[in-house]
């Protein structure tokens, strides 16, 4: 056994740190997952698909995952995440253009600092509410900013502020520099390139934080607190600290997106960052891709940009498709994308087994919605006309 | 002054009472049924696209008005047609309830949010459907302005905003009826006060339900008829904004709570015209609700009515 | 009118070969001028070249536009526009022989990506978008991705005179954003004279769009005057109740009420205004995009004396009794779509127009088709006939063309408004010479 492989209920585990332990099938998976996120630039460029959108895809779903640390372990529904994310990508657009500040670390440092201060206050002010106090709370927060930054010729009303410093994009640590110096790679190539692969490992950098923020004591003790406050409070957690610690968590996760956001975008309007829909969105990403797992909600974030940004080129009625999508995803993935894929194979299994299952399962669908059917009309009939 | 602070108070009434239509829907079906119905914004605008049809076609069967008297009577059959856009809700609501909603009352919460977002995108496209891309317009405003009302008293101001006003308060008035005095009214609050309690006594929930969803869509329709026989159109975007501050007003009020959304309606309505007009702070317009509704939750978390799931 | 194709025009005196020449002698610029009636059909002067070096496939371009919801009031006029002219373009043989392939895409809050998804279709040119904030996070992306991209509309003032004075691949035909506000200024100055306007109010929509025309207005009509600004009111885009701004319009009383509210908020404004009797408060309105909404006014909306801006084209002018090509738009644009054109029209017309003639141009200089670069070197300084009239697409990417402001009155006969007593204004009086800001230079008169 080398010293990344434990052994436990008769199976070997790969361990590559304390507390982190995948089976042989996950490893597989988080491989495969890695390669894709690396080769999404040639499988976009050998496909149709849109390289920037799925980029921005992977950025929101990169702000979900940060909400679902909230959702998941506290069980709070956050609708005003898009403050951070917000915040994140302003910090980066006043920086750059009334402070004229070039180097993209620091960008997204002031990304990170600005949605953490943000995210320190907001949190101290909505930790000790529940449910839909919480979500409502978190949207009036939201709505506030976003009418603030509407309203104010610093943030340039309606029509956001640039990232460019004199027409310059930002340098990304000298490394599209260098490409650009050394390989010959043309500047505009070299800054997208540079930008996603950042993204990349800031990404799995931020996955593996949440990774060991779930599983330390502190993810426990938010569990607890999602399952039950009171019960948390009498175990001697301090509940209302943790909640703003997991909030400010969060909404750094949303900073860090919005900074990273500003850099692909290079141009950040209220509309697009800050709108109390962008939180509803982002809320959606995690339940869409699962909000059970890890990853799911970059999948959620990928798959609810596309639609929404992408539908309106393929078909007239894209509000309807992206609808249907998430109706399909209530009604026939209940766990989200990621989270239902497990039941999904073993059901698929079940069926190529037995293919009368598939017979049955038509008739079950069409007799229940005959019967929803049946019951709206007779509830409907006896609304008007009352019960005889 | 006295007549700009009080054309300002009436502006605020007028606007308090569209956005009371729709939030007493929204506060019911929360209070009832605990689902934060995102589509209800679309049912709103679906009302003000249903209204732009029937009455235009009610209005070709009448006069164009000559006088006070004809006025009144166009008012009327405009106010009949806004009944009968909100009551085409009715079966709307039900249906939405009874194959969409009931599913999933027993999922985590954020399912319920997911699914009436679904439900408020498809909703978008079937106006789309119906009614094309553009803002429709029922064009009756500068009819019903010819109705006298604040004449009489020798002030001018626009007889429509005073027929909403009042119209505002009807329903109020009707549904605290409804919940206080009728069989039926009793049933619903037995009901959300306690499902198992209702269900043993012989009331059916799930009818109680579909009847709640139904009424909230039909006020949310209603509000939207009244918002589009108005000055302005109808239009697909236009349940956002509306959605967004019932959410606030019903948080003000108390959630469930019919006295405190109508109270909070009329609080948000004027305050936010009075930022505007009499403390002439329009940076604030937009935020102004949003900001009374944190002090509010800061300062008195369960809103000024606030009981749980109880309709009062 | 002193532009040389429209006063030949009027005369009736026009001769075949003269409108060639003026036009810029190829039968596509004379097509989309309008004048293929005027110049005959037997068209001997097409120019396409059958050389090799054309491209045989039709020209993909895309066009982002407001299609749905309360801005649709402007983007479909745009969008019926930029497919008026493309049929044009078609039934005339194209460009150089190439038909135009239009993909057209609501616009939303996706500017940047909509352009980006256009050039990542293989689009050869974009049009569009209507949405200033949107175009200005545009121009940018537009110079690194080298796809020229004519915006319909949306510009601030300060977009092409500060932010991005040296762009090569991005254009605007709709007019220098200065011209409107300029005008209403000096139109309320007119009407009323200098000496009886003391004070002035606004109402603007609460974006930069709306700040800009305010402060080029305020800084025109204070040069003009001595008029003081008693109120500024700044409504939410289509905010649903305009009444607060009316309730303290109707106290000030002021002498003049300037408004940029453009589409559903110019409707909401007007008969709102009217329910609360503004009219009888003020002595004038003025608003420079009041006319985009000429098909949505009801007959009482329009009482009063209220003026309005056309920005670079309004169809009766000059009189569609006398000049042919806006006589037979207007037609066409009845036929097709039962709307009367507005300005955002000519913005889709225009682009296009702008740039089919610039590429057209290009052909005929250099025997094959161009690169973007050659086009879009081809655009700066490049002028062209629309029905409107004359525009050009000067060094700083902007398109000037006549501005035009009049009274804004209810007609039966068309059915919408229309505007009387025109006043037209040349882009060199309302608008700042080149290299010159506009505040910088109203300050210097």
């Amino acid at each position: 056994m080398s010293r990344f492989l434990v052994e436990r209920d008769g199976k070997t585990h790969f361990r590559p740190m304390k507390g982190l332990e995948l089976t042989a099938g996950q490893v597989v998976l988080t491989l495969l997952g890695i390669v894709a996120l690396f080769a999404v630039p040639d499988i976009t460029s050998a496909t149709a698909l849109s390289f920037s959108i799925i980029h921005q895809g992977i950025l929101f779903g990169l702000a979900a995952v940060g909400l679902n640390l909230l959702l998941r372990h506290t069980e709070l529904v956050s609708f005003g995440h898009a403050a951070f994310f917000g915040a994140g990508a302003y910090g980066v657009a006043v920086l750059s253009s009334h402070y004229e500040v070039s180097s993209g670390f620091l960008l997204l440092l002031g990304a990170i600092a600005v949605a953490t201060v943000l995210a320190l206050v907001i949190g101290y002010l909505v930790a000790g509410y529940l449910d839909i106090y919480f979500a409502l709370l978190t949207l009036a927060f939201n709505q506030v900013l976003f009418a603030f930054v509407l309203q104010s010729g610093y943030f340039n009303y309606n029509d956001g502020l640039s990232v460019r410093v004199g027409g310059d994009r930002p340098s990304l640590l000298g490394i599209d520099q260098w490409l650009v110096a050394t390989l010959g790679t043309d500047p505009i190539t070299a800054y997208n390139y540079t930008l996603y692969y950042l993204t990349v490992v800031i990404l799995l950098v931020m996955l593996v934080v949440t990774w060991k923020i779930v599983n330390s004591p502190f993810g426990r003790a938010l569990d607890a607190i999602g399952q039950d406050r009171t019960r948390a409070q009498f175990i001697g957690i301090p509940v209302d600290r943790y909640v703003w610690i997991a909030f400010t968590l969060s909404g750094i996760y949303g900073g860090i997106a919005g900074g990273l956001f500003a850099l692909l975008q290079l141009h950040v309007r209220p509309e697009p960052v800050l709108f109390v829909f962008v939180s509803g969105e982002i809320l959606f990403m995690a339940i869409l891709g699962g909000i059970g797992t890890l990853v799911g909600p970059i999948i959620g974030g990928i798959v609810l940009i596309y639609l929404l940004r992408l539908a309106r080129f393929y078909v007239e009625y894209y509000h309807a498709l992206t609808g249907i999508v998430l109706l399909l995803v209530v009604f026939v993935l209940p766990k989200g994308m990621l989270g239902t894929l497990p039941e999904i194979s073993a059901g698929l299994d079940r069926r190529r087994q037995d293919p009368t299952l598939l017979r049955d399962d038509v008739t079950t669908i069409g007799a229940s919605i005959r019967e929803r059917l049946y019951r709206a009309v007779s509830t409907v009939r006896i609304i008007i006309f009352g019960v005889k | 002054m006295v007549e700009s602070l009080v054309a300002h108070t009436l502006n605020g009434l007028y606007y308090g009472l569209i956005l009371f239509m729709i939030a007493s829907g929204m506060t019911i079906i929360f209070g009832v049924l605990g689902i934060l119905n995102l589509a209800h914004g679309e049912l709103y605008a679906l009302g003000a696209f249903l209204v732009f049809s029937i009455v235009g076609f009610l209005t070709g069967l009448v006069a164009e008005p000559t006088g006070h008297f004809t006025a009144i009577i166009f008012a009327v059959v405009v106010l009949l047609g806004s009944l009968a856009a909100a009551a085409v809700l009715l079966p709307v609501g039900a249906t939405l309830e009874a194959i969409f909603v009931r599913p999933i009352y027993e999922r985590e919460d954020v399912y319920q949010l997911l699914l009436t977002y679904a439900l408020l995108l498809i909703f978008i496209d079937v106006m789309k459907f119906g009614w094309g891309t553009s803002p429709v317009n029922t064009t009756v405003y500068s009819t019903l302005n010819e109705v006298p009302t604040t004449e009489l008293v020798g002030f001018s101001y626009p007889s429509y905003n005073i027929i909403v006003i009042l119209v505002g308060t009807v329903v109020f008035a009707w549904l605290v009826w409804f919940f206080d005095r009728t069989k039926t009214g009793r049933i619903v609050r037995a009901t959300a006060i306690n499902r198992e309690m209702s269900t043993a006594i012989g009331v059916s929930t799930d009818r109680t339900f579909t009847l709640v969803f139904a009424m909230g869509a039909f006020f949310a329709g209603f509000g939207g008829a009244m918002a589009s026989i108005g000055p302005g159109p109808a239009f697909l975007e236009m349940g956002l904004d509306p959605l967004v501050l019932s959410f606030v007003i019903i948080v003000i009020g108390g959630l469930g709570s019919l006295k405190g959304a109508f109270v909070a309606a009329i609080l948000v309505g004027v305050i936010s015209r009075w930022t505007v007009g009499v403390f002439n702070l329009p940076q604030l317009e937009l935020a102004a609700p949003f900001i009374l509704m944190a002090i509010i939750l800061l300062l008195k978390p369960e809103g000024l009515y606030g009981t749980w799931g109880e309709i009062e | 009118m002193n532009d040389p194709g429209i006063s030949a025009a009027e005369e009736g005196s026009i001769e075949r070969r003269d409108i060639l020449k003026l036009v810029g002698g190829s039968a596509l610029a004379v097509a989309l001028a309008g004048c293929t009636e005027l110049v005959g059909d037997d068209d001997d002067a097409t120019t396409t070249s059958d050389n090799g070096d054309i491209p045989d496939e039709p020209i993909e371009a895309g066009l982002q536009t407001f299609r749905e919801g309360a801005p649709a009031v402007l983007g479909l006029q745009a969008e019926y526009g930029a497919e008026t002219a493309v049929r044009r373009i078609n039934a005339n043989g194209g460009v150089a022989g190439r038909q135009i392939e239009l993909d057209i895409v609501e616009e939303g809050t996706e500017q940047l990506e909509n352009y980006q998804q256009f050039v990542e279709e293989g689009k050869e040119v974009t049009f569009g978008p209507i949405s200033s904030g949107g175009h200005e996070a545009m121009v940018p992306e537009i110079d690194d991705q080298g796809v020229v991209n004519v915006a319909t509309d949306g510009t601030v003032t300060t977009l092409y005179e500060e932010d991005y004075p040296d762009t090569t691949y991005s254009f605007r035909f709709q007019n220098h954003d200065v011209m409107e506000a300029l005008s209403a200024a000096i139109e309320a100055v007119e009407i009323l004279g200098a000496d009886n306007i003391e004070t002035y109010a606004g109402v603007n929509p609460n974006y930069a769009f709306g700040e800009d025309e305010m402060a080029i207005f305020r800084a025109g009509i204070e040069q003009l005057t001595d008029a003081e600004e008693v109120y500024n009111g700044t409504p939410d885009l289509g905010a649903p109740d305009m009444s607060t701004h009316v309730t303290n319009i109707n106290s000030e009383e002021p002498d003049v009420v300037f408004t940029s509210c453009w589409g559903g908020d110019a409707t909401l404004l007007l008969s709102q205004g009217q329910a609360n009797n503004m009219l009888d408060n003020t002595e004038l309105v003025v608003g420079p995009v009041l006319y985009g909404s000429a098909n949505d006014y009801e007959e009482g909306d329009l009482e009063g004396p209220i003026y309005s801006g056309s920005r670079n084209f309004y169809w009766d002018q000059p009189s569609t009794d006398q000049w042919s090509p806006a006589a037979d738009l207007f037609d066409e644009v009845q036929d097709e779509y039962g709307v009367i054109p507005t300005a955002h029209f000519m913005s889709g017309y225009g682009a296009v127009t702008a740039w089919a003639t610039a590429a057209d141009k290009a052909v005929r200089l250099l025997g094959r088709w161009p690169e973007q670069e050659e086009i879009a070197m081809i655009l700066e300084e490049h002028g062209f006939y629309t029905p409107a009239g004359y525009h050009v697409m000067s060094t700083d990417h902007q398109g000037y063309s006549n501005a035009h402001f009049g009274e804004i009155v209810w007609s039966d006969e068309v059915g919408g408004a229309v505007l009387e007593d025109v006043n037209v204004y040349a882009p060199e009086e309302v608008s700042p010479p080149p290299g010159m800001t506009s505040l910088d230079w109203i300050g210097s008169w």
